[in-house]
């Protein structure tokens, strides 16, 4: 399995990718970017299986991302993970192809019922 | 004079991120609206400095309101709203009176930076206690004289924009933190850092 993990702060996809590592070990193959269009970029290369994706983010944010990556495969799993909880970017996503939206930050319990759901 | 290196910056703008999140939703709800979120902007200035940056702002007078927070981290949240969005706002909300449009600004002051800072707080791993909000119309060459300035010589400024672009109104919210605050939140800064890496 392939993840793609796109998040501006070092923080959050550190962070996410600790939570992430506690369920699927060491070995999995993490690709991280830090923007919109890196993750297009990597995408492209990688083809990411589950992709975690931050909203608010420069050059490209989350919403003109995940069409994107949806179209170069749209086998992926998209996992919007933003601190924007309104109920409007919820639907606003999910519209646009994700099959989650999770609040910030995700901790080893989300992370497994995440997991659980996809 | 401290200052926050790249790591610090980073980890305090996502902390921030999250809090705002929380704190926007809240407001949304409130309003009947939905505000497009951008990224904080974070800085260590001396207080004069910050005045200066208030000079790009382009309204001619601002309502401005502040609410204290105290704890191991302490400080003040400050919430700018130009003339036309409140405006603005009192025709969203169908207010009739300048009172009705204060007491909405306090309200959405109080909701906005006390959903902010306890969000912030607990990411922080600390309690904050808030005093009442207070709001003042500040003409903006008169923005120096406003006393929440005056007790600060050098504030972490924490800036991100309140934006509901269907309704026009848009805000700036500033929280601003003296030097003890500072290094406090350095070394938590630091410790949420060393438990990832």
């Amino acid at each position: 399995m392939t993840y793609l993990v796109v998040d501006d702060s070092k923080l959050a996809r550190l962070s996410l990718i600790k939570s992430l590592k506690t369920h699927v070990g060491d070995d999995e193959n993490i690709h991280q970017a830090s923007n919109g269009l890196e993750a297009v970029s990597l995408m492209e290369n990688k083809k990411a299986d589950i992709v975690f994706l931050d909203l608010t983010m420069p050059e490209m944010d989350g919403y003109e991302a995940l069409p994107k990556l949806l179209e170069i495969n749209n086998k992926a799993k998209v996992i919007v993970v933003s601190a924007d909880v309104q109920t409007k970017a919820k639907e606003r996503v999910i519209s646009l192809g994700a099959q989650l939206h999770m609040q910030k930050p995700i901790n080893a319990d989300k992370m497994q019922e995440i997991l659980e759901i996809i | 004079m401290y200052s926050l290196t790249e790591d610090e910056k980073d980890v305090l703008q996502e902390l921030m991120n999250v809090a705002y999140g929380n704190a926007t939703a809240v407001v949304a709800d409130m309003l009947d609206a939905f505000a497009s979120l951008s990224i904080p902007n974070i800085q260590v200035l001396p207080t004069h400095e910050l005045l200066a940056t208030f000079e790009s702002m382009k309204a001619e007078s601002y309502f401005f309101s502040t609410q204290a927070f105290s704890g191991e981290f302490n400080g003040e949240s400050a919430f700018f709203i130009n003339d036309i969005s409140a405006q603005n706002l009192a025709k969203h909300l169908e207010l009739e009176t300048a009172d009705d449009l204060d007491d909405a600004i306090l309200e959405l002051t109080n909701v906005l930076t006390s959903s902010l800072t306890t969000k912030l707080s607990q990411e922080l791993d600390t309690e904050v206690s808030f005093s009442l909000p207070s709001i003042t119309k500040v003409p903006l060459q008169d923005i120096q004289e406003v006393e929440t300035f005056q007790n600060y010589s050098q504030v972490i400024v924490i800036d991100t924009d309140l934006n509901f672009e269907d309704q026009k109104i848009n805000g700036k919210i500033f929280i601003l933190t003296k030097d003890a605050s500072i290094q406090w939140l350095k070394n938590k800064l630091n410790t949420i850092l060393e438990l990832l890496l």
